[in-house]
């Protein structure tokens, strides 16, 4: 190596690309193939906020999530739902084999409780993942959950409006999520750790409304062999 | 077998004075009379004697805190006393107000002699910031009366012990006042005196009670004693002299309390899950906070967090004269698993447990929720929110069907056309049994704006969307 690059090398002034993959404890894939490409490997960011921006329920925002959720559940960590639109729905989380002993669904009055929570769920250790849908946030309180988030080294995501995408935010990883004609999902990174925001991929998400194909296999079928008495 | 009494010369005072965070001078008085009785040492100083006339005690310390005596009050906090007390001594008996016998001589062998338990006790009562008198006697009388005057008589020995008796003061016998003014007549001023009597000549003299009494003291007449047991439930008082205001100054006396707490639920092997704080107002209805932790909790610092947070979240409905706080449901405690030997697995079940408590105290207990599938068609029915603190799981079912992982709470009306039709119809239909019929056909389809929704026809009143594949 010259010796330009090497004295290039020791300046501590220099970042590294690489070098940030090396220190991350091993990442909280998204079990998405395409998108953890995007992401650098990184995933989920542990210890930090990230965010999806997304207009309405129903695009495979859920989906996204879903393989973390069944990961978090196997190991037994936690995973809280603050004040989610609609009611998760039991059955279809339990056919997902998410673990629902360690879903705890929180519902909250007012934002000053709706911060306190989500600062009190992150900063503990039993903790595992948070998902919350807050109204309205500033980036002062953002900035609150990103310290809390590093406290405890947990995963929070925050779903909100797309209109949200033009502010700034203190969020590690920042998603937009737009579903296709297709039943797939695009996710334009806005921005990330370690990289360059402006990436973007198509998830297909058809599997969520299709059927098992074992499903129907408790149904006995014929024909029916011919029994022999005698 | 020696006997140990433990005079409290102004256990009211002392018991105030521990409660409160700061430090005025304090003065009991007495009921009906309109004196002091008894007074702290920082009122002393200030020219406050017992005996002094209201008036002139409040012009030489116009902030004098004033307590009523009140002897049932006083007996509580006795028995309080004796809750402690039962760690270091065996078989105590009460003697409201003020006073508490035990039978020394069961642990004297403990303890190596009646010195280190004199020296146990002294210590526990200096960290408690009480003042009594410990005395010793051949039978419970003579230690009781030992201690009432005041005499120092902790002795070993029981020869020792009775030459304390001996120099006791008649005046101090409690004997009745007309027996006594005889028996002064007659020239006799101490117990001893009064010993070297010859029986038959007291027996003829005396009146038959006094000489029970005088037989009771030197032992010559049995006097059982009833022992007290410790009642199977935590229960403190914190009196106020002045009532408090705000939700801090209770603090002050909570967290004493549920230090004593802590040390009671050691020594009992113990656990809790509930606490019962209750505030008594003046001349209102007192009011009750319970405060809850998921699991077995036994940390004085777990409770105080919660109890803040309960604190903050109710303001006081009036100033708090007392404060109460009870504890009546014991849990067994267990150890905290760890799986390996280092600890490097962290045991995130207390976590846990310290988080929802937390979470709980501030939201209220509704607002924490697990979820569940039930045993129903009926999407709505299919599933059931429980409260975190059941701990049983049913079992799941074996075969689940297709579902979105959204559901709306109430059927929203189906606004556009959708655009593509993806499954359906899946007809759902039920409740015949309990009246809630439902007869729907569900249908997963697309809608403009890209979401899929799983959408029913109900046959009168149209389309519905029920729920989004999220």
């Amino acid at each position: 190596m010259s010796d330009l690059l090497n004295s290039l090398l020791d300046d501590a002034r220099l970042w590294r690309g690489h070098r940030q993959l090396a220190t991350e404890p091993t990442p909280e894939h998204t079990g998405f193939a395409t998108l953890d490409k995007e992401l650098g490997g990184l995933g989920w960011p542990r210890g930090a906020l990230s965010e999806c921006l997304l207009d309405g329920p129903g695009i495979g925002e859920l989906q996204l999530v879903l393989p973390l959720l069944q990961r978090m559940t196997k190991r037994q960590q936690c995973v809280f739902w603050v004040n989610p639109p609609f009611t998760p729905y039991a059955p279809a989380l339990a056919r997902a084999d998410v673990d629902l002993g360690q879903v705890v669904l929180v519902r909250t009055e007012n934002q000053p409780d709706l911060l306190w929570t989500l600062e009190n769920c992150l900063r503990s250790q039993a903790t595992g993942l948070v998902l919350a849908w807050p109204d309205s946030l500033a980036a002062r309180d953002i900035r609150r959950l990103q310290l809390a988030a590093e406290a405890g080294q947990s995963i929070c995501i925050l779903f909100r409006s797309r209109q949200e995408a033009c502010q700034s935010s203190p969020a590690a990883l920042r998603l937009e999520l737009v579903p296709d004609d297709r039943l797939g999902l695009k996710v334009n990174i806005l921005k990330r750790r370690g990289g360059w925001p402006g990436q973007g991929c198509r998830l297909a998400m058809a599997a969520r409304v299709q059927q098992d194909v074992t499903e129907a296999s408790t149904v006995i079928h014929g024909p029916w062999p011919d029994h022999q008495s005698g | 077998m020696p006997w140990l009494y433990l005079h409290f010369q102004h256990l009211l005072l002392d018991h105030i004075a521990r409660a409160r965070e700061a430090s005025a001078p304090l003065a009991v008085l007495c009921q009906g009379s309109r004196r002091v009785l008894q007074a702290c040492p920082r009122a002393m100083a200030r020219g406050v004697q017992p005996g002094t006339a209201l008036k002139t005690a409040l012009n030489l310390a116009p902030e004098l805190v004033m307590v009523h005596a009140d002897d049932n009050r006083q007996a509580r906090i006795l028995e309080q006393q004796a809750h402690w007390l039962y760690r270091y001594m065996d078989r105590i008996t009460l003697y409201p107000p003020d006073g508490l016998l035990a039978d020394a001589g069961s642990v004297r062998r403990l303890y190596g002699g009646l010195q280190p338990l004199r020296e146990a006790l002294q210590k526990a009562l200096g960290e408690r910031q009480l003042h009594a008198t410990l005395t010793t006697g051949t039978t419970p009388l003579a230690a009781r009366l030992l201690a009432r005057a005041g005499a120092d008589c902790f002795t070993e020995g029981t020869e020792e012990m009775a030459t304390n008796l001996a120099t006791l003061p008649l005046a101090a016998t409690e004997l009745e006042q007309r027996t006594l003014q005889r028996l002064t007549r007659l020239g006799l001023t101490t117990l001893g005196e009064l010993q070297q009597l010859p029986a038959a000549e007291l027996a003829r003299r005396l009146a038959p009670e006094t000489l029970v009494h005088i037989q009771r003291i030197l032992g010559q007449r049995p006097e059982p004693q009833t022992s007290w047991q410790p009642p199977h439930e935590f229960r403190q008082r914190a009196d106020f002299g002045l009532p408090v205001e705000k939700a801090q100054g209770l603090l002050f006396a909570l967290q004493r309390i549920l230090a004593d707490l802590e040390s009671d639920l050691q020594w009992r092997q113990q656990d809790t899950d509930s606490l019962l704080l209750i505030l008594h107002h003046y001349r209102q209805e007192p009011s009750h906070l319970q405060v809850r932790t998921t699991g077995p909790e036994h940390r004085a610092e777990a409770f105080l967090n919660l109890l803040r947070i309960r604190l903050e979240q109710h303001p006081l409905q009036a100033p708090v004269e007392t404060l109460e706080l009870r504890v009546t449901r014991f849990l067994h405690r267990h150890t905290a698993t760890s799986t390996d030997l280092l600890g490097e697995t962290r045991d995130t079940g207390e976590a846990w447990h310290t988080l929802v408590s937390r979470l709980q105290a501030r939201l209220g207990e509704q607002a924490l929720k697990h979820l569940a599938p039930a045993a129903d068609h009926r999407p709505e029915r299919a599933w059931s929110a429980c409260s975190l603190a059941r701990q049983q799981r049913e079992p799941m079912p074996e075969h689940l069907p297709l579902r979105p992982l959204w559901l709306l709470s109430q059927p929203a009306t189906l606004q556009v056309a959708p655009e593509e039709w993806l499954s359906g119809p899946e007809r759902i239909s039920g409740g015949w049994w309990d009246g809630e019929r439902v007869l729907r056909d569900y249908y997963i389809a697309r809608l403009p704006a890209g979401q899929l929704a799983w959408i029913y026809r109900h046959n009168q009143q149209g389309w519905f969307v029920h729920g989004w594949f999220g």
